[in-house]
């Protein structure tokens, strides 16, 4: 009888194995034995998929390692730890080490970029009303009011709390996404998983190959239209999106997105209409007290938004002097495509559309 | 010490591994054979907190259908056609989903969060397009 089970427990796995075979495609619906999960978290919704052996391990244990930090980090939430440091802004709160180390990455990010990411203007998102149901144009002289509270440089972090000064709040809505793909990354690595998928909305970590054993086509999408102005061929690697062009309102017939500008307090008008940035995957990158660090994935969503926020001219200095590795893709409001040079060879622009492509050295 | 067994193989270890092997490959068929038809046909697939409800086969529509789904206090109107697929109405507060437009091509998607509603794209008539789609 014994033998039996362990026959039937290899026939299980040969068929879980069959279903991680060629054509088996995370998104196109071929890979119905792929383990996969669809969670809503951080404001989008989310679909993990990891291939082969430790499959569901990994996407267990990532989708619960997502889970937990949405608890922590979601401003909304009375109960979260960001909230906790935002209703005692002026004192210092006692904060876990993984919701330091991301306050940490943000404000070295934030001061890499020139303040062009900054995690303190949430205040002017509020006034805005993009946390809410309720959005609005504020008043020049509610911005007025607020914008000197938007000023990252009287955050302080270390020594396990974090401290606000009086009146000013944080998000980190704009790393959190890409840091939950830092973490989904350690899952899909711990758990010994060589192919996956992490599809947060905008941002995708993908992990090894795609089922045909080529490199994933990772398309983006035309800030302009319904197709994709771009194909992207990566592997182990991090591409994050940020476009204006999805989360918006009208109001007395203009349009107001919701990537604000910290230094005017409004929507960015930069010129850009589309930002990609895409980095190499982490490798196995974990805390000595077991949480995942933040790395390139979080590097990516910051980078997304600054870049979006900095322009088509700063974003190249930043890309060529920045001191960072990364590679980027801009869209412009004048119809062109930039490509830096390192995606040059993994990038096929959609000829269909009326964009030029150019490659920055 | 308890002395290990030692195992000969008998006519039932080759009838178990016989059944085994046909098994496998009735499975590995039946899949290489859905994958086939998965690939071919752009399906809009419907899913409510995760969980997928609804599959609509765009291929086969000649006209536009409407369908809603509600949850969380939320109805979404969604109309599918050849190819495509658009929320044309939702009482969410954001609109997202309607701003999103109608969508075509396997890996693209819907998102109505405050619903906990997606409708995802998946299969397509062409090769070579993307395995996901971002921004």
């Amino acid at each position: 009888m014994k033998r039996v089970f362990f026959c039937l427990a290899i026939l299980a796995l040969t068929v879980s194995l069959s279903g991680c075979g060629a054509g088996s495609n995370p998104t196109s619906g071929g890979g119905d034995q792929n383990a996969t999960a669809e969670i809503f978290a951080m404001d989008t919704v989310m679909k993990l998929t990891a291939c082969g052996e430790g499959g569901e391990e990994a996407v267990i244990a990532a989708t619960s390692a997502i889970q937990k930090l949405d608890r922590a980090l979601d401003r909304t939430d009375p109960n979260s730890e960001v909230s906790a440091i935002n209703a005692e802004a002026g004192t210092a709160v006692a904060v876990s080490n993984q919701v330091l180390s991301l306050v940490r990455a943000a404000l070295e990010y934030g001061s890499a970029t020139g303040g062009a990411f900054d995690i303190t203007v949430a205040p002017v998102m509020d006034a805005w009303g993009f946390t809410s149901e309720e959005k609005q144009v504020p008043s020049q002289e509610t911005l007025h009011q607020l914008l000197p509270l938007v000023d990252s440089g009287l955050l302080s972090a270390g020594g396990g709390t974090v401290t606000l000064a009086e009146g000013q709040a944080m998000d980190l809505g704009g790393i959190a996404k890409g840091y939950a793909s830092d973490c989904a990354e350690e899952a899909l690595r711990q758990a010994g998983v060589a192919d996956g998928v992490i599809w947060l909305g905008g941002n995708v970590y993908v992990q090894g190959s795609s089922p045909d054993g080529d490199p994933w086509q990772i398309g983006i999408q035309d800030p302009l239209g319904d197709d994709s102005f771009a194909l992207l061929q990566l592997t182990d690697a991090y591409a994050i999106t940020s476009g204006g062009y999805q989360r918006y309102f009208e109001q007395d017939g203009k349009t107001y997105h919701h990537i604000i500008d910290p230094a005017t307090g409004y929507p960015a008008d930069s010129g850009l209409i589309s930002v990609t940035v895409v980095a190499d995957a982490n490798g196995p990158d974990r805390s000595p007290d077991g949480y995942c660090l933040p790395g390139s994935g979080t590097m990516c969503d910051a980078f997304s938004t600054a870049l979006f926020v900095m322009g088509e001219a700063l974003a190249i200095d930043f890309w060529r002097n920045g001191g960072y590795a990364f590679d980027m893709v801009l869209v412009t409001d004048d119809g062109r495509v930039l490509v830096t040079g390192g995606l040059a060879g993994n990038f096929q622009g959609n000829e269909a559309l009326d964009y030029t492509y150019e490659v920055i050295r | 010490m308890k002395s290990s067994v030692k195992l000969t193989p008998t006519r039932w270890d080759a009838l178990v591994a016989a059944v085994i092997l046909l098994l496998a490959l009735v499975c590995g068929g039946g899949y290489w054979v859905h994958t086939l038809s998965a690939g071919d046909v752009l399906t809009a697939v419907v899913s409510v907190d995760g969980r997928a409800t609804d599959r609509v086969s765009l291929n086969a529509l000649s006209g536009t259908e409407t369908r809603s789904y509600s949850n969380n206090g939320y109805t979404v109107s969604v109309a599918f056609s050849a190819g495509a697929v658009r929320v044309v109405e939702s009482d969410c507060p954001n609109q997202d989903c309607v701003h999103t437009g109608a969508v075509s091509g396997a890996g693209r998607s819907i998102v109505c969060l405050p619903a906990r509603i997606s409708i995802q794209l998946t299969g397509s008539a062409v090769s070579g397009g993307p395995d996901v789609i971002i921004g």
